[in-house]
């Protein structure tokens, strides 16, 4: 069987005009190499300007790389067929409350998404959503409220609709965990695993969080400076990470 | 020696709908050299408390206390100005989102040299106060571990990074050697290498200095390191307060043990990709809020008597307000 996601030597350089002539480069990813399969999470850790966030935009089609691969089972994924597959791929934003459209309720939101992805009927569409909406605790009612409504955990739990409502392969959580406070976080912690283990999804998880990292990966990934320092099991890296600045990383939890 | 004691402090907002309770009399006391950390989630009056502390409030709120005392003095029967005077020598407070509150129209060098007290320029001759101020502030950047002195002052807020703006906040805080120092929320923007960094910082003014410090933040987890006692709060009511090592060890309030219990970390047997226990259900608005205990829909074990809001008891140095606590078999009760 060959793997979900496979990444080989992916990179992205920003160019920035410095002049009229001149320009600088920017290397947020240089070369990342890394594979996903179905039902397991990476979690990817590093400091801003890592290129964590770089990594999933190319992974999810929103910026284009400048070399590399990304094989997605078994096939190439070019980046000008986004829109087929950006349904095996879904990203969560960081803040769920400022990704919605205040002005749409939730049943238009996940309409909208059902309408451009898929050929369903709007009955079909309409049975679709409520089933979402029901499989992460939510209620039918829920659709016709604005995003305003709702506090934060279950904000989150929209975006998350909005994730799954496509039947996604793999999900990124793009630093989606980290706004929540510690109760909700638990709850959705939960509901991620849960969901982890019926579908088998495969999760991206980008986060700063070490201790949720060690509790919910199984695979791990240091950046810094678009370097891949350690990647391994996420026991194997916390216990001897090889490099200096994924070491410093580590203790800076125990301390 | 007690530097603050506040008793019963409630703070109120008049809306359309009536009166919101945001802060319901809570309890908060703090020695000299000690550091306090004060949890709860977002809404549940933390940065309210602090502002209250610091006498900060917006005018619309009331606040109400039974005593509110700084070194034996109360605070809320003294005239304005002297309240003032009081806690400007005294009392400094690092904001949240450190970049946001400083201003972003001024060169780092000269916020910082603005924040050198007046007493301390006191005896200098007045040509020389601005070269004074100035050696100040760098050597108030040393202190926080910013080496290079002369780019910082320089440069404006958002030129700087999170991490950096951080430390000057702090830099700015310790300016006038203040006894309490407040961190509301100060390790949420940034990263973990900084995080304990500025943990360390904190810990060696403590240390060095003998600063109290309230260290205010959602996680437990990254409170429950650095310090000595700790307050829980949920929705503007103090659930318990103790002992950091105690509370942690024998929570007697069921929030606080569902929120120790939601940590992978503080859960040694928990197995990889095992559920975590969560309460259901979500934090009440401050315009629903429940009567009696506001945990009461969300707790495990609530009855009929939760519709009342619980006394704070007492037993030893622990402090918890819950009608049905929850009592562990190795206690030695």
């Amino acid at each position: 069987m060959s793997d979900l996601i496979e990444v080989r030597n992916l990179g992205k350089t920003y160019r920035k005009a410095t002049g009229l002539f001149n320009h600088k480069e920017v290397v947020a990813l240089a070369g990342v190499n890394f594979t996903l399969q179905s039902g397991e999470t990476l979690a990817v850790v590093g400091e801003t300007g890592s290129g964590k966030s770089t990594l999933a935009k190319l992974l999810v089609g929103i910026e284009q790389p400048d070399q590399g691969e990304i094989w997605y089972a078994g096939n190439q994924i070019n980046c000008s067929e986004y829109r087929k597959t950006n349904q095996f791929i879904r990203y969560i934003f960081q803040d769920a409350a400022r990704s919605l459209n205040p002005n749409q309720k939730i049943a238009e939101i996940l309409h909208a998404v059902l309408r451009y992805s898929t050929v369903l009927s709007f009955e079909q569409r309409e049975q679709k959503i409520s089933q979402t909406l029901r499989l992460l605790g939510l209620l039918n009612e829920h659709g016709n409220y604005y995003p305003h409504m709702f506090s934060g955990g279950q904000l989150q739990r929209v975006a998350l609709a909005r994730a799954l409502i496509l039947d996604p392969k793999v999900l990124i959580l793009d630093e989606a965990l980290t706004a929540l406070d510690p109760s909700l976080r638990a709850q959705i912690v939960n509901l991620l695993l849960e969901l982890q283990q019926n579908t088998g999804i495969a999760y991206l998880l980008i986060t700063n969080q070490l201790r949720l990292v060690r509790h919910f990966a199984d695979q791990t990934m240091v950046l810094h400076r678009g370097q891949c320092l350690d990647y391994g099991p996420t026991p194997d890296v916390f216990a001897n990470p090889t490099h200096e600045y994924s070491r410093k990383l580590m203790n800076s939890v125990q301390y | 020696m007690q530097l603050l004691d506040i008793r019963n402090l409630t703070l109120e907002l008049e809306t359309p709908d009536g009166i919101v309770r945001a802060v319901d009399r809570v309890n908060l006391s703090l020695k000299e050299g000690e550091v306090r950390g004060l949890v709860g989630e977002s809404g549940s009056g933390k940065s309210l408390i602090a502002k209250a502390i610091m006498g900060v409030l917006h005018e619309r709120w009331h606040i109400t206390a039974d005593r509110f005392s700084w070194c034996g003095e109360d605070l809320m029967r003294l005239p304005y100005r002297r309240q003032r005077e009081i806690i400007s020598r005294d009392i400094a407070m690092i904001y949240q989102e450190p970049s946001r509150s400083m201003d972003p129209t001024a060169l780092i060098g000269e916020q910082l040299a603005e924040s050198v007290p007046d007493h301390l320029v006191e005896g200098i001759s007045w040509w020389q106060r601005g070269y004074f101020r100035r050696k100040r502030a760098i050597n108030l950047l040393h202190k926080v571990g910013i080496r290079d002195h002369q780019s910082v002052l320089n440069s404006y807020p958002y030129q700087l990074s999170e991490g950096v703006c951080q430390k000057i906040s702090i830099a700015m805080a310790i300016a006038k050697d203040p006894k309490l120092l407040i961190a509301d929320e100060p390790t949420t923007a940034l990263e973990s290498t900084t995080q304990a960094q500025l943990f360390r910082l904190l810990a060696s003014f403590n240390q060095l200095k003998g600063t109290s410090i309230l260290l205010i933040s959602h996680e437990l987890e990254t409170v429950a390191k650095s310090t000595d006692t700790l307050s829980v709060l949920y929705c503007g009511q103090l659930v318990e307060a103790g002992d950091t090592a105690t509370l942690l060890q024998n929570p007697r309030h069921p929030y606080t043990d569902a929120l120790i219990r939601s940590v992978p970390e503080f859960q040694p047997d928990l197995a990889f990709k095992q559920q975590l226990y969560a309460l259901h259900g979500s934090i009440p608005t401050l315009q629903h809020l429940p009567i009696g205990c506001r945990l009461g829909p969300r707790c495990p074990n609530a009855r009929k008597e939760c519709v009342k809001t619980p006394q704070l008891e007492r037993h030893h140095n622990h402090f918890y307000s819950c009608h049905f606590p929850i009592l562990r078999t190795n206690d030695d009760e």
